[in-house]
């Protein structure tokens, strides 16, 4: 019999048993599989388009009282936050940046996405610093699928940031073809083959004057920032990088600090462990089951984090014939009426599209509600993307509204 | 305005359209073809991929199955880079009258569709997804094409003979002097110009726009648009074409095709070819329907619904549009409307193109006192350089004397992975390599639908989530130095993403909503393509927004 069991290892599942696992509690992650980390950019997106993520949450949280923004409140924002960084700087891998002021950094289309908090590796490519005037060097490899420099550069420039491209050679590896964000990432970690990039690096910085270079995001998987540093170091210019296509390998470095962590504080994890029903008695859940291997486990906890995810995750999930489930205890969920009202015509319609702001409807503690109103489970708390009433990708929180409710259950 | 002078102006460039163009080249007739899209822009790229045995036509519309008949056997001889020797099923299911067996064995018979009952353990053992329910089976020779493929390569050999093939280039109005059609404007759509092709004749191959060509010169032709939807599905639940044993109707047929399976059709009257919706009935009753003859067809992962417009021509007052004769119609306008210049060729299927050209150049031919026989039915059509898949090509048979080489699916999967080739994999999902992309650009693909009609880029469960960017990118750096900029990469993707959504949000839910959230994310999230959207403009070639171009979706 565990405390607490949180289902589900994206970065609210992670924050919320690192919190009690710091209270002495005996904690389980229990979880199908990765979360939405791996997929996403490795930053720490707060709230999208404002200049000032804090005091936008503010006005945000002061105008959507549902918003999990509003049910965790600024301090587990800033709290959270601040022990997210702290488990980074403690694992040799900073973040930096603000509540206060969003940094804008370049996609790998060159678009500049603005996001809170970026690791030491990507921040020198905020735009305000690229527009310096100073050239900028986009570099990636041919090989690489998933990042093309020319595209990036030109949109930059378009964008008044003086960025040029280039493709580096690959360094002599023994492996003919076939390389991912990952392969490369693991290759950045080898002295040998950092000498050869940096080398090149330092060859096209003394040809054209570049104060800064733009990578593809495989600058190392465990050691990205000794990694960055050494690069930089060897070319003479400032590195960032720039996230790629999932698999996002800075996505992987957050996840992976942050299980260092849990199982440094004494947790447990359990991957692989698909929950797929409930035990409850009256208003306390008793047990969950998980199948994997096509057996069914039972778990038993005195309290209880839902951490799934939305449909992204995979903690909503919908029939053909338009009902929307909660996929691990069958929780009501707050969705809109039928199909017809699920989506917009255009794809990247500016208010996203309605079904995705499909979740579970909670109280002020986070716990489940049903339609009307009443608890569901008065041991079971509901973080991250499994909460109603948001759009994460859309009003750019994936990240935000994560950490904060998932620090939030973690402290009480 | 430029002017150009040919014999024939080809109007369409589907099947039927490019297939004449060929038939005219090969006789030595000088001809043009403008396509207001890409080669296979209308109905032949938004059809099931069914090669027919002629076997749906057997008992309501006999003729069209004699052709089909005749045809497949055709096309199996000049076409082998474009069909799957899959073999069909008819299959009595218990929702179908175990009387009309008896009937269809006879009727295969008389139109000379090749018919063998088999058993129905021998059934599940080539098919064991099939319903067990099912009591009795026939086996004809349906087998799966690739449209695009096909009428690309006959494309190719037409340009090869010496006929001018324009894409991107509609019609805005005939030149019609007196009774007489002269020829007509067209627009190219890239640059905007106007040209005037003069010519002997107008051949109309406009399929279910045919009415409104027609309508430039004043005749009337009613083509009655008959929408018919068609569901992708994530698995090849079968490798040999289904359909039910009954008279032909909705959801009545599997047919799989390179990775997936379709299953189809629908037959809604539509008023405009251009403007029609997919509704969640239609796809929830095909689903339905696929559930009877494989159980369990509602779990499979459903990837993208599509809607095809038939040009069916009604010549009568007939009760249903299922009623209209599935065969074709050339239209002599001189003999029927008093306008000379211009036929129509109307109706058809895919299946029949290659004879529909026959008789149609024919007729041509003797007016222009060209004597050539038509040779289309013997010589082997030539395989389009973005088509590698001379590496997918296998020897089915292990008789040497009848070994002819066909598509086979595994194959492109086994060559990237003996060459550990997977990083050139751009998309994966359909085992779209980088060089095949490439070769597709350097062919004259102008945007990313053009090079997915080439490649099938984009068309597998992830539906362009990650190759599209790939792609738009490859894109960008083979014609930059020919005037694309990154403005028009940027639209290339807006548009193609767009484009995709339509098709996509009658199948979404399950996994497959899952993987439009992801799409989201990747596009909106980790890209900020849509902060992009200010420096997004159409032009450099692309031709993404025009309005001859753009199908108009209804939200259903």
């Amino acid at each position: 019999m565990y405390d607490t069991i949180v289902i589900g290892a994206g970065l609210s599942g992670m924050l919320a048993a690192i919190g009690r696992a710091e209270r002495g509690e005996k904690v389980l992650v229990l979880a199908k599989g990765h979360g939405a980390t791996h997929w996403s950019t490795g930053c720490i997106d707060l709230l999208a388009d404002v200049d000032d993520p804090f005091a936008g949450i503010a006005q945000l949280a002061s105008q959507r009282p549902n918003h999990p923004y509003a049910l965790a409140g600024p301090a587990m924002i800033e709290q959270g936050i601040a022990r997210l960084r702290a488990i980074g700087e403690a694992a040799g891998y900073p973040l930096a940046g603000s509540l206060n002021r969003n940094l804008l950094l370049p996609t790998a289309l060159g678009a500049l996405r603005p996001t809170a908090f970026a690791p030491a590796t990507m921040i020198a490519g905020d735009a305000r610093q690229l527009r310096d005037g100073r050239p900028t060097l986009i570099a990636g490899f041919a090989e690489l699928r998933d990042f093309f420099p020319p595209l990036i550069a030109a949109n930059l420039r378009a964008q008044g940031i003086a960025a040029e491209a280039a493709q580096l050679t690959l360094p002599p590896t023994g492996r003919q073809r076939d390389f991912s964000p990952m392969t490369l990432a693991r290759l950045c970690e080898q002295p040998a083959f950092r000498a050869k990039l940096g080398e090149q690096l330092a060859a096209h910085v003394r040809k054209g004057g570049y104060a800064r270079i733009g990578m593809p995001a495989i600058l190392g998987l465990k050691h990205a920032t000794e990694v960055a540093r050494d690069l930089q170091n060897q070319a003479g210019a400032l590195i960032f990088e720039i996230p790629t296509l999932p698999v996002s390998v800075a996505g992987m470095r957050l996840y992976q600090i942050l299980e260092d962590e849990l199982l440094r504080l004494g947790g447990h994890i359990q991957l692989g462990g698909f929950v797929q029903r409930a035990e409850g008695i009256g208003d306390t859940l008793v047990a969950v089951f998980s199948e994997a291997a096509a057996r069914e486990q039972r778990h038993t906890a005195r309290r209880w984090v839902l951490a799934t995810g939305g449909i992204l995750g995979g903690g909503v999930r919908a029939t053909p014939e338009g009902h929307l489930r909660e996929t691990a205890l069958d929780l009501p969920l707050q969705a809109p009426d039928g199909r017809a009202g699920w989506f917009a015509p255009r794809f990247l319609n500016e208010q996203g599209h309605p079904v995705f702001q499909s979740g579970v409807r909670v109280d002020q503690r986070l716990r489940p509600l049903d339609a009307a109103g009443r608890l569901v489970y008065e041991n079971v708390q509901v973080v991250g993307g499994a909460l109603a009433g948001y759009d994460p990708i859309r009003e750019g929180c994936l990240e935000g509204a994560a950490i904060a409710t998932g620090w939030a259950v973690g402290q009480h | 305005m430029q002017t150009l002078s040919t014999d024939v102006l080809v109007i369409g460039g589907g099947a039927t359209g490019t297939g004449c163009a060929l038939d005219l080249a090969m006789r030595g007739i000088r001809c043009i073809l403008v396509e207001k899209g890409d080669v296979t822009h209308g109905t032949t790229g938004r059809y099931h991929g069914l090669l027919h045995s002629g076997g749906r036509y057997v008992t309501k519309d006999p003729q069209s199955a004699t052709e089909c008949a005749r045809e497949n056997a055709i096309l199996r001889r000049i076409m082998p880079h474009c069909i799957e020797q899959t073999s069909g099923f008819f299959v009595i299911t218990p929702w179908d009258d175990e009387s009309y067996g008896d009937v269809f064995v006879a009727n295969c018979h008389r139109t000379g569709v090749p018919v063998q009952e088999i058993t129905v353990a021998e059934m599940l053992r080539r098919e064991p997804a099939l319903n067990p329910r099912i009591s009795r089976v026939f086996e004809v020779p349906d087998a799966s094409a690739d449209s695009f493929l096909a009428t690309h390569s006959v494309a190719l050999a037409a340009r090869e003979y010496g006929a001018e093939i324009r894409t991107y280039h509609n019609v805005v109005d005939l030149i019609r002097v007196g009774n007489r059609v002269m020829g007509a404007i067209v627009e190219d759509l890239r640059s905007g110009e106007r040209i005037r092709i003069d010519c002997a004749y107008v051949l109309n191959a406009a399929g279910a726009w045919a009415g409104k060509i027609a309508a430039l010169a004043g005749v009337t032709v009613t083509v009655v648009p008959g929408k018919g939807t068609m569901v992708a599905m994530n698995h090849r639940m079968v490798n040999t074409v289904v359909n039910r044993c009954k008279l032909p109707s909705d959801g009545d047929i599997i047919v799989p095709i390179h990775t997936v399976a379709v299953i189809g059709t629908t037959d809604v009257h539509v008023p405009d070819p251009d403007v029609f919706g997919i509704e969640p009935e239609e796809i929830q009753f095909m689903l339905d329907e696929g559930e009877k003859l494989i159980p369990g067809f509602r779990q499979y992962r459903a990837l993208r619904a599509w809607a095809g417009v038939r040009p069916l021509y009604k010549d009568k007052d007939v009760a249903s549009d299922r009623d209209i004769p599935r065969t074709f119609k050339l239209l002599d306008h001189e003999e029927r409307d008093g306008v000379s210049g211009i036929f129509s060729i109307v109706g058809g299927k895919w299946t029949t193109y290659r004879l529909m050209a026959e008789q149609t150049v024919n007729e041509l031919a003797r007016r222009l006192g060209n004597t050539q026989p038509c040779r289309t039915a013997s010589e082997v059509l030539p395989v389009p350089r973005f088509e590698h898949r001379a590496h997918a090509m296998v020897t089915v048979s292990p008789d040497p004397a009848a070994q002819t080489p066909h598509y086979w699916l595994g194959k492109p999967l086994a060559l990237v992975e003996s060459e550990h080739a997977a990083a050139d994999l751009i998309c994966e999902c359909e085992l779209v390599t980088r060089d095949r992309i490439v070769a597709a650009i350097d062919a004259g693909a102008h945007n990313l639908d053009d090079i997915r009609r080439d490649v099938r880029m984009g068309m597998g469960p992830c539906q362009g989530g990650w190759c599209i960017y790939r792609t738009a990118n490859l894109l960008y750096e083979r014609r930059c130095a020919d005037g694309l900029s990154h403005t028009h990469a940027n639209e290339a993707i807006l548009h193609f993403l767009q484009e995709r959504w339509k098709g996509l949000t009658p199948v979404l839910w399950g996994d497959q909503l899952r993987q439009a959230r992801l799409d989201e994310l990747i596009y909106a999230g980790v890209l900020g393509i849509h902060r992009l959207r200010a420096l997004a403009e159409p032009g450099g070639g692309l031709v993404t927004q025009h309005p001859a171009i753009a199908t108009e979706y209804v939200q259903a």
